[in-house]
């Protein structure tokens, strides 16, 4: 089995700095002039966090990661847009494109799909998730009940796959609707995105297990890591299928674990978590991040100790990898030099040798 | 006040030339092995958006505001395109077509200010509501045609309130928001243009509250003048301003009869079965489609049984797809014509001709520098 690495671009703010969400590098247009009146700043209003973000896409897929996840941050710009915008700047780099089953159409998305399969030569991918609360939703113009939200993806996911792989195809469900749909010619046979889902709750895993090709858990120790992937299994098997074990994970690699300790520690001081203390496990620090990393963890430590923890985790069964560090455009160089080779190179062995 | 010309973006692929359908430029019918067919894949990592954004550029280069990107069943998708080919365009305004009912207004809002930051503002909308039936359940939209537009209103009260960042609340019968607004710095963007389509009166209703633009096909010159003064006269009730746009095929050439000879090249290479089904088209509830038809001859044996007045051909949509009415003369003529429209009330044109490619440079050198638009003295032929 390939492991895959993915980077994030972080849609709502990226610094150098513990509260990152604050700072959007490159934006000029809303903040105040940044140098003094004594010094030119030739940049005027040129560019904005797009720039940005374009830059650490590729910087993604200059330093070896598989992909991007997008994620969708009501603060931040829109997933889809800035997944064709950093398309073509890139060309290895999957797209996981994060929004939730309120967004339109399933039928559009699917058409918007096969779009961008065909310009990316099919890189698009789908993560799907649950949303944010009752006020979240309400304000994207929301208003299903908590206990729908899931029927809702499935069936969202189920006409996608419908119009993507089979023509004419119908479909009269509570949600969505479809009559002799399907895509003709060239927009027919298109890559069917892969779909990421995610969520602890029972009712999570049983559609993971359903219809996802990958489900992403939060960041965790290898135990627990371990048992929920045999949870889930267990799940899917009733269906003779298996979904793929991503885990989102944020990482503070130095080249010593002093260095790394040090940095975690402020980034966790810049944060605004409050008094909230990471619980420390080794090299796992639980409920540190920062404010646009913003996993469940972060695994800190010098690159060897990281390597060890990222391979731990693949031997345990996690085949995709969600990585987070602030700033986004140094760390995937960083990562992508120091710690992903030797994890690939560890999990081939250990591979090789299982075999 | 001058007026605004745009160019289209192929999103079907394109014949090479209005005379015949092949080869096909892009992947969409299998060809002759011996044309070759730019911007289709296969072993050279080349794709459609390639020949897509060649267009792009030549339009902006060529001096259009931007370009139309259909949006069909059977096209590629105008955000999608908008998005990729953003930063590899400076001037390019990105006019997509689009259905309220298929998105949610407020990931619409969202997309829409990314796209313009993206872009730096050069977004802009047509709003389609038209077209029905069947065809729209392929969609997987179940409103009927008169709902339809009653959606697309409150599509554009929510959009519009969660522009400028709320808190927004809307109970509306097809959209409901509570304590809605764009975040900063998304709320900073322009609010994009919005082109109109739609000839029905439920359509027009819904045009003269949101709508900077009412956009129609070409119809003869004097049902369009009415329509023009139609729309003006029930936007103004409302106490708001429009501006009329048209869409319309052309070609151009030096003489008006090497423009003829396109035409009658393209029309004598048509199949009997083509020509029928020209002459007996399939029951739709488009009302704009059927006011285009209504001045067809019952029999077709030349090309110029189409003509429907100087310089209108009524055979387009023969020769591609889309609408049916064009213009076809010399540079001079079909400038003259443009500003005949102008001189009716329209404010704005989408302009096509095949290859988009090369024409877009055609139209751009040969007819842009001789249009008058609104200069002074055209209002006051106008008016005299």
């Amino acid at each position: 089995m390939t492991t895959e690495f993915l980077w994030q671009l972080p849609t709502s703010g990226d610094g150098r700095y513990g509260n990152s969400r604050k700072e959007r590098r490159a934006e000029r247009a809303s903040s105040a002039h940044p140098y003094s009146d004594g010094v030119t700043d030739p940049r005027g209003l040129s560019f904005n966090y797009f720039d940005y973000l374009h830059q650490v896409a590729r910087a993604a897929d200059l330093a070896g990661f598989d992909g991007i996840r997008i994620p969708e941050d009501i603060n931040g710009d829109e997933p889809w847009i800035i997944a064709g915008y950093v398309a073509r700047g890139s060309r290895h780099l999957k797209l996981v494109t994060e929004f939730d089953a309120s967004r339109g159409s399933s039928v559009y998305a699917a058409k918007n799909t096969v779009s961008y399969q065909r310009f990316t030569d099919g890189r698009f991918a789908w993560q799907i998730s649950a949303g944010g609360d009752d006020k979240h939703r309400r304000a994207l113009g929301d208003f299903v009940a908590d206990s729908e939200i899931n029927p809702r993806i499935e069936e969202f996911v189920t006409v996608a796959r419908g119009v993507l792989t089979q023509s004419p195809y119908s479909f009269k469900g509570k949600y969505f609707e479809v009559l002799n749909g399907g895509f003709q010619g060239a927009l027919s046979n298109q890559k069917v995105p892969p779909i990421y889902l995610s969520g602890k709750s029972q009712e999570a895993l049983a559609l993971s297990a359903k219809v996802a090709d990958f489900h992403i858990f939060d960041a965790d120790t290898v135990e627990s890591i371990q048992q929920q992937i045999q949870e889930l299994r267990a799940l899917a098997k009733p269906y003779g299928r298996e979904p793929a074990f991503a885990l989102r994970i944020d990482i503070v690699s130095r080249e010593t674990e002093d260095e790394a300790t040090f940095d975690a520690r402020r980034y966790w001081q810049q944060s605004e978590q409050g008094n909230h203390q990471p619980v420390i496990n080794g090299n796992l620090w639980a409920g540190l991040s920062t404010d646009t990393t913003a996993a469940n963890a972060t695994l800190v430590g010098s690159y060897e100790q990281v390597t060890e923890a990222l391979v731990a985790y693949a031997a345990a069964g996690v085949s995709s990898f969600l990585l987070s560090s602030v700033p986004h455009f140094e760390e995937a160089y960083r990562l992508g030099e120091h710690v992903l080779p030797a994890v690939r190179a560890q999990i081939k062995h250990d591979q090789r040798r299982a075999a | 006040m001058t007026i605004d010309v745009f160019w289209r973006i192929p999103t079907h692929g394109e014949p090479s030339s209005h005379r015949n359908r092949t080869p096909h430029r892009g992947d969409w019918f299998p060809g002759d092995d011996t044309k070759a067919k730019p911007g289709s894949v296969g072993g050279t990592g080349q794709g459609y958006i390639d020949y897509v954004a060649e267009i792009a550029r030549a339009a902006e280069i060529s001096g259009f505001q931007g370009g139309l990107i259909p949006s069909f069943p059977m096209t590629d998708e105008p955000w999608v395109i908008s998005s990729l080919l953003a930063r590899e365009t400076s001037t390019f305004r990105f006019m997509i077509p689009f259905q309220p009912g298929f998105l949610n207004p407020v990931v619409a809002a969202r997309m829409t200010a990314s796209l313009q930051r993206a872009t730096g503002g050069r977004a802009l909308y047509n709003i389609i509501t038209g077209g029905g039936g069947p065809a729209q359940l392929w969609w997987g939209d179940s409103a009927s045609h008169d709902d339809r537009y009653g959606r697309t209103t409150e599509f554009l009260d929510v959009l519009k309130g969660v522009w400028n960042g709320g808190p927004f609340s809307y109970h509306g019968k097809f959209y409901q928001v509570e304590d809605a607004g764009l975040a900063h710095p998304l709320s900073q963007e322009e609010y994009p243009e919005i082109y109109f389509s739609g000839s029905s009166d439920a359509a027009l209703a819904s045009a003269s509250k949101h709508a900077d633009y009412y956009l129609t096909w070409l119809e003869p010159f004097d049902q369009l003048r009415e329509k023009f003064d139609r729309v003006k006269a029930r936007t103004q009730i409302l106490g708001r301003k429009i501006k009329c746009a048209i869409r319309v095929d052309i070609i151009a050439r030096p003489t008006e009869e090497e423009a003829w000879a396109e035409i009658e090249k393209g029309f004598n290479s048509l199949s009997r079965e083509a020509l029928d089904k020209f002459q007996n088209p399939d029951a739709s509830d488009s009302v704009g489609a059927a006011r285009q038809r209504g001045n067809r001859p019952t029999t077709i044996n030349s090309y110029k049984d189409l003509i429907i007045e100087p310089n209108v051909w009524s055979g387009f949509s023969l020769l591609r797809g889309g609408q049916t009415n064009g213009i076809v003369g010399s540079y001079e003529q079909v400038a003259e014509r443009l500003d005949q429209l102008v001189a009716l009330g329209a404010d704005a044109f989408i302009l096509a001709s095949t290859p988009h490619l090369e024409e877009a440079y055609r139209v751009g050198e040969e007819v842009l520098p001789l249009l008058r638009g609104k200069t002074d003295t055209a209002i006051l032929r106008a008016v005299g």
